[in-house]
């Protein structure tokens, strides 16, 4: 347990020491708020509300878009983070880890933690802009969704963790990534819904586990309850998969399962005595 | 008694090269015990394997009891490392680099303080404790990499070449403090160096080339395996002085390195005399004095080259 604590708290007091990684970390998704959330708005509405008839006044995108953009940056940051890994080997580090005492899964887990730890930091840091950005979630449900975001930063950071154990250079980790990314954004429902896609892509956001992420985010942000029916369709508060309605609950032990199966991976990767 | 470290058939192969070729040695409790041989010899191979890093592709190592292969752990709190390249956070402090490391090795919260002190004095770091690394030359760094080694109480301490890099000044200090806790602390000490001059300070030296070991032994029994003395001589004409001394000089080995003659021979006091009065070239450079361990590693290199038919 110390070992795990140690390992985290080294990624976390470095993310606080490095102030220009600190601030570039923010403008990503503050200008993705900017751009979908304001510039993009109407547009956006008048697309995805164009047959709803009488409701559509009540559909505001940019009350969709927000946890999605929470979402992604939970992606991005977790994933991005694993780079601390290849950094680590590169400059040695990494040597002093492995020849400790400290248990593999110890190490898995106290780089998931770090990283998710950073993610969820820069998520929950969004959640100041929610005032200026005209919406009013229940803040009950805000802080409700802090433990979710926490956990999908772990699935994600281990996803980081992946990558980082089968590519050894940084820009080959670089360039991997951006390439995953960016399909894991566009087919999850953050920015836009996913209905009626083609059949492959139907199946990337079927595995992708932002979708889920994503899903049970707005659900437990956005008043459900008092959401009329269109609305709630348009803002994709309904996911199906092979035609099965997703629960809040189903989404999140898809999450945990996710998360459990990538540390199991990555200790596997640090067990590996040629490191 | 039984060995501190204990190396049975050890070999690891990469895809193209055969980095070590079935090695087997013991390392006594308390003793330092020298890895000398060029670069690329595999020195750094066999340690990393000793120290659990590294898979051998067969034999055996127990450290300290324990089987390196099957008690990875035990043998983790076991040893203390020091690599040849930095493995430091220089993003943080020294005092944050000992911390993290009480952590990784369970040393107990109450002595914590106490030890990091210890070791800080030992390397002369005290005032740089809560220095960011980067900061630090390259010989604190060593130093500090030292320090933290010994944290945890290790029973052997590697040191791969713990040197390299640093200017003459430094590396004299550096073997200054590792006697130093050699003397103070016993503790059992592996280390490897392609400095000759280094291996001297082991109290056994393992001589190692091309994956495998040719040699080990005390230093001074090596050198005496040698005999003797060596008189390395440069005149105007090598070639003819050299076919002289084959004329005049019966029992001694006689080898060429960069332009200066070296006779081994069993005694110089005897031999020197008689010897110059019979050369008819004039000499411009004399030089007499005991083999070093360079001698020693030319003897055994240059037969073996000689045998595999290089030359
Ligand atoms: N990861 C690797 N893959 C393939 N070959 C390797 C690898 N590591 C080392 N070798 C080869 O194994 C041999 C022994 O290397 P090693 O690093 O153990 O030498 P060394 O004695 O430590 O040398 P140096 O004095 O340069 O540190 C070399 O020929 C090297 O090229
Ligand atoms: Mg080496």
């Amino acid at each position: 347990m110390e070992g795990v604590l140690a390992i985290w708290q080294r990624d976390i007091t470095k993310f606080f020491r490095d102030k220009a990684r600190l601030f570039g970390s923010f403008t990503m998704p503050v200008l993705f708020l900017l751009i979908f959330g304001g510039g993009m708005s109407g547009t956006m509405e008048t697309m995805m509300a164009g047959n709803m008839g009488e409701t559509a006044a009540d559909f505001n995108y940019i009350e969709f878009v927000f946890p999605g953009i929470v979402s992604m940056t939970l992606l991005m940051t977790s994933v991005f983070s694993a780079l601390s890994i290849i950094e680590d080997k590169d400059f040695g580090y990494m040597k002093e880890i492995l020849v400790s005492p400290v248990s593999r899964i110890s190490i898995a887990v106290g780089k998931m933690f770090g990283a998710a730890s950073v993610a969820t930091i820069q998520g929950v840091i969004l959640f100041a802009l929610i005032p200026f950005l005209g919406l009013s979630y229940d803040p009950l449900s805000v802080l409700q969704v802090i433990p979710f975001m926490f956990l999908l930063a772990c699935a994600l950071s281990g996803l980081g963790l992946l990558f980082a154990s089968l590519i050894r250079s940084t820009q080959g980790f670089q360039m991997t990534v951006n390439i995953l990314v960016m399909p894991m954004i566009f087919l999850s429902g953050a920015l836009f819904p996913v209905n009626n896609l083609p059949g492959w892509m139907e199946a990337v956001v079927t595995v992708n586990p932002v979708t889920y992420g994503v899903h049970v985010m707005k659900n437990v942000m956005v008043d459900v309850e008092n959401t009329p029916a269109e609305v709630a369709e348009a803002m994709g508060l309904n996911l199906s998969v092979f035609g099965q309605e997703v629960t809040v609950f189903g989404a999140v032990v898809f999450i945990l399962i996710f998360a459990v199966l990538l540390a199991l991976l990555a200790t596997k990767s640090f067990s590996r005595a040629n490191a | 008694m039984q060995a501190m470290i204990e190396v049975r058939g050890l070999t690891k192969t990469y895809k193209e090269t055969d980095a070590v070729k079935g090695i087997s040695f013991d390392v006594e409790e308390g003793e330092i015990f020298g890895f000398l041989g060029p670069n690329g010899a595999g020195k750094s191979t066999t340690i990393n394997m000793i120290c659990t890093m590294l898979k051998p592709t067969s034999g055996d190592i127990l450290i300290n009891g324990y089987d390196v292969s099957k008690e990875k752990n035990r043998v983790r709190e076991s040893i203390g490392l020091i690599f040849q390249q930095n493995t430091l956070d220089t993003k943080l402090t020294a005092n944050e680099n000992l911390k993290f490391h009480c952590r990784f090795y369970n040393v107990p919260k109450n002595v914590r303080e106490e030890r990091i002190q210890e070791v800080l004095a030992i390397v002369d770091l005290t005032e740089s404790r809560y220095s960011k690394v980067e900061t630090f030359s390259g010989g604190m760094q060593r130093r500090l990499e030292i320090a933290r080694g010994l944290l945890h109480y290790p029973r052997v301490l590697f040191l791969d070449e713990p040197t390299v890099g640093l200017d003459p000044q430094t590396r004299a200090h550096l073997w200054e403090y590792i006697l130093k806790l050699k003397k103070e602390q016993g503790i059992t000490m592996f280390l490897t160096t392609h400095y000759l001059d280094e291996a001297e300070i082991s109290d056994r030296v393992a001589i190692m080339d091309k994956g495998q070991i040719i040699a080990v032994d005390r230093p001074s029994k090596l050198k005496d395996q040698l005999g003797g003395d060596i008189i390395e001589l440069s005149t105007n004409d090598n070639d003819q002085a050299l076919k002289e001394i084959h004329e005049n000089v019966q029992d001694a080995e006689v080898t060429v390195h960069e332009g200066t003659i070296h006779i081994k021979v069993a005694s110089s006091d005897a031999f020197i005399s008689s010897f110059l009065k019979s050369l008819s070239i004039p000499v411009t450079k004399l030089n007499i004095r005991k083999p070093t361990l360079n001698d020693v590693f030319m003897a055994f290199t240059g037969r073996n080259i000689g045998e595999a038919g290089d030359i």
